[in-house]
């Protein structure tokens, strides 16, 4: 899965994050360093509250961090720059998938496409040919309402990559799933990020998955150590 | 078409077989207001109308009248006649009068006409309803036609008129004899003050109830098609009339009438705003709903990308949509309600048995209506504004969702 491992895509240096809980603040992350390279797959495990979701959303920008510093590519990444380029930069699957009900799949999935004005013929192309390859190509036109669990995460998975992203950001994609369709979903994960030679962060607390990729980390007392 | 308005449409508008509930109750509460403000300021605009119609038709656009009777006036119609814009002018004689039928007193106002030029002024054959207005003559009338009904009298009976001079005369231990007439036909305006209480009869005959000799109490004008009634009185005036003598546009007459008709329906639209208002509070009502069940999409749109300001240009436009589509269906419903106005009015008076009254108390035979451009765009224009400004609220608590604290609510 490793091969052909070549450009950085994105480096994070002494991340610092700490919270206020009543008249003193907890340290969550406390000195995170982190690199990961285009097709690499890197699985982030770690307690309850350790402090995943915050370094994820701090990895994508949606979240500002106390210290350190965060790079996509060669370029240094701060939280409003992050809005701007996250949309083709990054793709982000969650734990809740968080589809538009209003949306059926496809127009689901071409959501990133339509809000980085990237919506023409090949966006639309790519859109199909991803529900295909996550075997929702029947189910398109469905709307989320009428879709399982499992096939909505892959839904949310064929979004997060309609936009050839260089980096996948998953937080605890299968938390919602059973441990089957959990299965299937981190197989069609893995297949297309590395298909595509898209990097991929999993942040999971199942070892089986997490044994999956290619470098596998544990978050604790706020900093990255390898497994 | 940008993603914010894409899915503001889809939003108010859900594929599937979902009723949109939210959006249906926002977008009648909207059409309800624009509905009761069209039809209300077209109704107030119709009497405004009605009365510009019959007071024209009836006077003309312009009125040249004087504090004394105006002698000579066969000249000055010469002369105004002349003055560029003018049709055509007509003398007249007016004045209160009681008329006596079998016993039955009735105390209209008399309006003598001159049948030489009247019909070059006033249309008023198009409104004889029964008899025609070529039987008058010195020793017949016309009367309106609550006036006749009031009275009992139908064409060919005849009724006696007294006039003030009578007493005048008294004074002079002078007998002065009322007048009997023919009533040679029934005219019917459409203004229940007119139809009421109106005597037309020759110019002579008004001069000999009113002594007047020749001279008259008023000339009438009608302007040429294009020419601005207060523009052809200017123009009136600046042709040098007699000491006394003054040209007033119709407009000018009823000044003061005027001016309470436009307060009346400035003040109505004022105070019907404000269902369009109570409205546009409900629509910031279910917007906010909205975004708090939308709370972790909001997120999902951010995460994805999407600048705040899109993300409230997306509430804002379902404010917007909802005020465009509530102001579309207003309009449809305020036209529908305003064809079937006069049937609506009558029913509802028959069932109340009150058909006679509104026919008697009404100011006009019909509701009248008439939908002003102005007042159209006016309600547009305001309506859309005030719903863009109820998406205001919503769309700026959806912008200030940071996506973090959205997905921190799950």
């Amino acid at each position: 899965m490793t091969e052909g491992v070549s450009r950085e895509v994105m480096r994070a240096e002494g991340i610092r994050k700490s919270y206020p809980s009543g008249d003193r603040r907890i340290d969550v992350l406390t000195g995170v360093d982190l690199s990961i390279r285009e097709g690499e797959s890197v699985a982030i495990r770690g307690e309850s509250g350790a402090g995943k979701s915050t370094l994820l959303n701090i990895l994508a920008g949606l979240d500002a961090s106390d210290a350190g510093r965060l790079y996509w590519g060669e370029e240094a990444i701060e939280t409003r720059a992050a809005t701007l380029r996250r949309n083709r930069y990054l793709g982000m699957v969650f734990q809740a998938f968080y589809l538009i009900p209003e949306l059926n799949a496809l127009d689901n999935v071409l959501m990133p496409c339509r809000i980085g004005d990237g919506l023409d013929a090949a966006a639309r192309k790519r859109a199909s040919d991803l529900l295909s390859k996550v075997g929702l190509s029947e189910r398109s036109h469905h709307l989320p309402s009428q879709l399982s669990g499992g096939e909505r995460q892959r839904v949310a998975v064929a979004r997060a990559l309609v936009n050839e992203p260089r980096l996948l950001l998953a937080d605890e994609p299968t938390g919602n799933l059973d441990e089957r369709t959990g299965e299937a979903v981190i197989d069609v994960l893995l297949g297309l990020c590395a298909s595509t030679r898209t990097a991929l962060i999993l942040v999971t607390h199942n070892v089986a998955h997490a044994a999956k990729t290619d470098r596998v980390l544990l978050l604790r007392a706020g900093q990255l150590h390898h497994v | 078409m940008p993603w914010f308005l894409y899915l503001a449409l889809r939003q108010l508008f859900p594929a599937g077989r979902r009723f949109p509930f939210f959006t249906a109750i926002s977008v009648m509460g909207v059409a309800l207001g624009v509905t009761l403000l069209v039809v209300v300021m077209s109704v107030m605009g119709g009497f405004g109308f009605e009365i510009r119609r019959m007071i024209v038709e009836t006077e003309g656009e312009v009125q040249v009248k004087s504090a004394l009777p105006i002698d000579n006036w066969s000249e000055l119609i010469a002369k105004i006649e002349r003055v560029p814009g003018v049709a055509a002018a007509t003398p007249y004689a007016t004045g209160a009068v009681m008329v006596l039928h079998e016993g039955k007193p009735a105390y209209p106002m008399m309006r003598g006409l001159d049948l030489a030029s009247v019909d070059r002024v006033v249309n008023l054959a198009h409104y004889v309803r029964v008899g025609s207005l070529d039987d008058l003559d010195d020793d017949s009338v016309i009367l309106s036609s609550e006036l006749a009904r009031s009275m009992g009298i139908v064409v060919g009976e005849s009724l006696e008129i007294y006039s003030p001079l009578m007493v005048e005369r008294l004074r002079g231990d002078e007998v002065f004899l009322p007048r009997e007439v023919k009533v040679v036909g029934i005219l019917e305006i459409g203004h229940q003050q007119l139809d009421s209480s109106t005597v037309y009869c020759t110019l002579r005959l008004a001069q000999d109830l009113y002594g007047l000799t020749s001279s008259v109490h008023g000339i009438n004008v009608r302007a040429k098609a294009g020419v601005g009634e207060d523009e052809l009185a200017a123009r009136i005036n600046a042709a040098g009339l007699p000491r006394g003598v003054r040209a007033f546009s119709w407009m000018d007459s009823f000044e003061a009438f005027l001016w309470v008709l436009n307060l009346e329906k400035s003040m109505i639209f004022f105070l019907l705003l404000f269902i369009v208002i109570v409205a546009a509070f409900s629509v910031t009502s279910s917007l906010l709903i909205s975004v708090v069940r939308k709370t972790k999409e909001i997120g999902l749109l951010g995460a994805l990308g999407a600048r705040p300001v899109a993300i409230a240009a997306c509430f804002c436009s379902q404010g917007l949509l909802i005020g465009i589509i509530g102001t579309a269906l207003g309009i449809g419903f305020g036209f529908l309600a305003l064809a079937v106005r006069n049937d609506v009015v009558m029913t509802l008076a028959r069932l109340t048995q009150r058909d006679e009254a509104l026919r008697r108390f009404y100011q006009f035979s019909n509701l009248p209506a008439h939908t002003a451009a102005s007042d159209v765009v006016t309600i547009i224009v305001l309506t859309i504004l005030i719903s863009l400004l109820a998406g205001l609220i919503p769309a700026w608590r959806a912008a200030r969702l940071k996506p973090v604290e959205a997905f921190r609510n799950d």
